[in-house]
């Protein structure tokens, strides 16, 4: 057993010295950009200011991060904005699972995240499977059953094709045989309302947001979508558990940075991030948000972009979506 | 916790020096970002949320909603003294405001923004305080098909707004629903109308075409006349900054109608401050006994939107603090605050912090009358512009269009959009077209479909799904109704000619 471990952890002492020996050579003279797609306010924009503010509050960096709001093209705006300052140390943004899906369906586009230099993965968000309170369903089988008799009766709430929501749909589908209605809404709350007011039977949703309506009442969570439970949900099973074995697709944040950075500055910027993963402030945001450390390194990362696209192009075919790439 | 023992915990809470001015501090940013045209409440808060960090929560949600609520009152200055809407809530106070300004009653149209701002504002937090509860039960039993019907009344004012021709209208309204249609389909994922520039993925902007058509528009036509070159009548002296005893008694019904109309839209999570000033400025109309003369600058035309884009603050609270559901893209903002400062908000957010709750209450009510006083002195100051010779006034209103434009999106894209749209407002100004009736299309076209998909998506295709629910029928009943005004006028006045012609 020691004899496995051994290589690995030399390995990975010697990858730590090639990074402090590396970040030693790049230093940030300049304030940090941090690139997002969002306006002031967007889910990617409220993580990169909490990073920014992180990274000062613990004194990770000697310059500060400012954020760089690039909204607009549904996500395309920002990365062909990133690609245009190929070669600049001084940039980084926060990619979110748009930035992954939407080139895919869009012939727009002109780039995609392969053509950037992946960082580090930062984030990954569980989501669960959620009926209202006084729904006849108990368990996921329950829905599923339920779905079988009357395929297209049963209606699920969600965001647009692409997202996650439906890519759960669409796998559970596939693997059972059922059938149902889903039925996008574009902000988050019009999908919670529709299924409190009963005009939707199921949703999938953020643990974190699902959380206050089952301490209401409001709400029952029938399975969690994760690899493994949830601290936070230590009774409620997850999908394998719950007799559907359909590979966990998770929401995904990280950094990229623009293509041809030098390899001493991505060193620097894995070695800044995982400091940070590291500090109570982080680990404290993780939890009130009910994320998963998601911690990866670049070479991962852009495997993990690869897997990603390859099983997103499957899905949305299934989901009907044109894939242009 | 009962309503008056709340309420009184929650002045102890508002009334501390501390909390105060944070109310202040808020309500004063809200105004100067309502004035400048672009930059809005959302983003403000946002850029503002890192600092809220290190405050307590009940100092800070105090003072991002001052900023939310102030920019309401601010939003309504340049609409009525350049034509240039501040926020998108403020549209409509252009139809009417302007035509007060042009006829020197800028003061008096400032001063009943401010007065419907602040009775409806402060009616918006009494329903909030009194019947949150219930009314958020009522907005879960909006959904798809009540959402069309809703959009398909808001689209039936069209008959309203249209001046001499009602066909200009309707074509006009058809490039609005047109426009709306630009972007990427959320139910495919495939993209329309855009042309193959990435710019147009997301849709365009509601602000962009709304300063383009309305300032650029109006600068550019008033350009042309040789003898415009006077300069719009300022009159001097206080009293005659301010409404006249006249003028506020016309309003009576158009504070009421708005306070309630921009509540009730205001709780619905898909509808929004924009859709309820068309609203209330289409029911006023309809009501009002010389509706020929909207338009042309009567005080119920600025009193009904902008009591209406106030009350629906209030309203929009509702489903926030009630149920943890974001109505509005401000909104959605202060929730997600809210998690960060570690509450967390949901159905039982108010059980479980009921100073926060009651302090943010009662510091709305201490914040409207705050607003009031800091916004009527600013009038007469605020009037001053138009003294500008117009050789400095229309560069002025064309930098700040330019300016507003560019700082939404920081692109230069959309500034070009901007010249595009402004030669449209241009273009339909010398064609007699009516402009509102666009910008309703505009407004109403996008969540207009989308809840139409929606609906027939739960009814697996059935449209019987429109009329088989109560709320949605009625709703499309009086669309109906008002769509046949024009008819009705037009038979009656028939009645009258042959009555004449018989006697």
């Amino acid at each position: 057993m020691f004899r496995k471990r051994l290589p690995i952890l030399i390995g990975g002492a010697a990858l730590a010295l090639m990074a402090t020996a590396a970040s030693a050579q790049f230093k940030p003279s300049k304030p940090i950009e941090v690139i997002v797609h969002t306006g002031p306010g967007g889910g990617g924009d409220v993580l990169a200011r909490f990073i920014a503010s992180a990274i000062e509050k613990e004194k990770l960096a000697p310059v500060r991060l400012t954020v760089n709001n690039k909204p607009g093209g549904g996500g395309l705006t920002a990365m062909n904005y990133v690609v245009e300052k190929k070669g600049d140390t001084h940039a980084i943004a926060v990619f979110t699972g748009v930035w992954l899906t939407n080139p895919l369906t869009q012939s727009e586009a002109k780039v995609t995240v392969r053509d950037m230099t992946p960082a580090v993965r930062l984030v990954l968000e569980p989501a669960v499977v959620v009926v209202k309170n006084d729904s006849p369903y108990k368990t996921l089988q329950d829905f599923i059953d339920a779905a079988k008799k009357a395929p297209g009766q049963l209606k699920q709430s969600g965001g647009s094709i692409t997202s996650r929501d439906n890519v759960v749909r669409q796998l559970i589908m596939k693997q059972t045989g059922a059938n149902w209605a889903y039925i996008s809404f574009p902000g988050g709350g019009e999908r919670i309302a529709a299924l409190l007011g009963g005009h939707v039977n199921m949703m999938v949703i953020e643990p974190q947001e699902a959380g206050e309506h089952l301490r209401a009442g409001n709400m029952r969570i029938l399975a969690q979508v994760a690899d493994k439970r949830l601290p936070s949900l230590p009774n409620v099973p997850t999908l394998k558990e719950a007799g559907v074995d359909v590979p966990v697709v998770p929401q995904v944040r990280g950094i990229v940075a623009p293509p041809g950075l030098p390899a001493d500055a991505l060193a620097y910027y894995e070695d800044l991030f995982a400091r940070l993963a590291k500090t109570g402030t982080w680990k404290k945001y993780l939890e009130e948000n009910q994320f998963e450390d998601g911690f990866q390194k670049s070479a991962e990362l852009a495997k993990f972009f690869d897997e990603f696209a390859n099983r997103m192009r499957e899905i949305l075919k299934d989901a009907g979506a044109k894939v242009v790439r | 916790m009962d309503i008056a023992a709340g309420l009184l915990h929650g002045f102890a809470v508002a009334l501390t020096p501390g909390n105060l001015m944070w109310c202040f501090i808020g309500c004063f940013l809200g105004t100067v970002v309502g004035v400048l045209p672009g930059l809005g409440p959302a983003a403000t808060i946002a850029m503002l949320l890192p600092l809220t960090f290190q405050m307590d929560p009940t100092s800070a949600i105090i003072m991002l909603s001052g900023i939310y609520y102030g920019a309401k009152y601010g939003g309504s200055t340049t609409s009525i003294l350049l034509n240039v809407p501040g926020e998108s809530a403020s549209v409509v106070t252009c139809l009417d405001g302007y035509q007060m300004a042009r006829k020197g009653r800028a003061g008096a149209a400032l001063g009943i923004a401010a007065i419907a701002s602040f009775v409806a504002g402060t009616v918006g937090v009494i329903a909030l305080m009194l019947i949150s509860p219930p009314l958020a039960k009522f907005a879960l039993s909006f959904s798809s098909p009540e959402y069309f019907a809703l959009m398909s009344l808001g689209l039936a004012m069209v008959v309203l707004l249209a001046g001499k021709s009602l066909i200009k209208a309707l074509l006009a309204m058809l490039v609005g629903l047109w426009i709306a249609s630009m972007g990427t389909d959320l139910f495919t994922a495939q993209s329309r109308f855009t042309f193959g520039q990435s710019e147009l993925l997301d849709g365009v902007d509601f602000v962009v075409v709304a300063i383009g058509i309305f300032a650029l528009g109006e600068v550019l036509g008033n350009m042309e006349m040789r003898e415009g070159s006077e300069v719009l009548p300022v009159p001097k002296g206080l009293r005659n900054l301010l409404p006249t005893l006249e003028e506020l008694k016309a309003c009576r019904f158009a504070f009421l109608n708005g306070s309630v109309i921009g509540f009730l839209i205001g709780i619905l999570p898909g509808a929004g401050s924009t859709v309820a000033s068309f609203i209330s400025y289409g029911v006023e109309k309809a009501v009002s006994k010389h509706p020929e003369k909207f338009g042309t600058g009567v005080p119920e035309g600025v009193a009904a939107p902008e009591g209406a884009n106030n009350s629906e603050t209030g309203g929009a609270l509702v489903p926030m603090l009630t149920l943890g559901i974001p109505g509005s893209s401000t909104t959605a903002i202060l929730l997600a605050a809210l998690i960060l400062w570690g509450l967390k908000p949901g159905p039982l957010m108010i059980q479980d912090n009921p100073s926060l709750f009651w302090g943010l209450v009662a510091s709305m009510y201490v914040g409207n009358v705050m607003l009031l006083i800091l916004n009527i002195p600013l009038i007469p100051l605020f009037a001053q512009i138009l003294k500008l010779p117009v050789a400095l006034l229309y560069p002025v209103i064309f930098g700040i269009s330019i300016v507003g434009v560019y700082s939404v999106s920081g692109s230069l894209f959309d500034v070009w959009m901007l010249s595009a749209f402004g030669l449209l407002g241009y273009a339909m100004r010398k064609l007699e077209y009516p402009s509102a009736p666009l910008i309703l299309g505009l407004v109403l076209g996008d969540s207009m479909e989308r809840a139409l998909r929606q609906s027939l998506m739960m009814s697996s295709g059935d449209l019987g799904i429109l009329v088989s629910r109560p709320i949605s029928a009625v709703m499309l009943a009086l669309a109906v109704l008002i769509l046949l005004l024009p008819v009705f006028k037009k038979a009656n006045t028939w009645r009258v000619k042959a009555l004449e012609e018989n006697g």
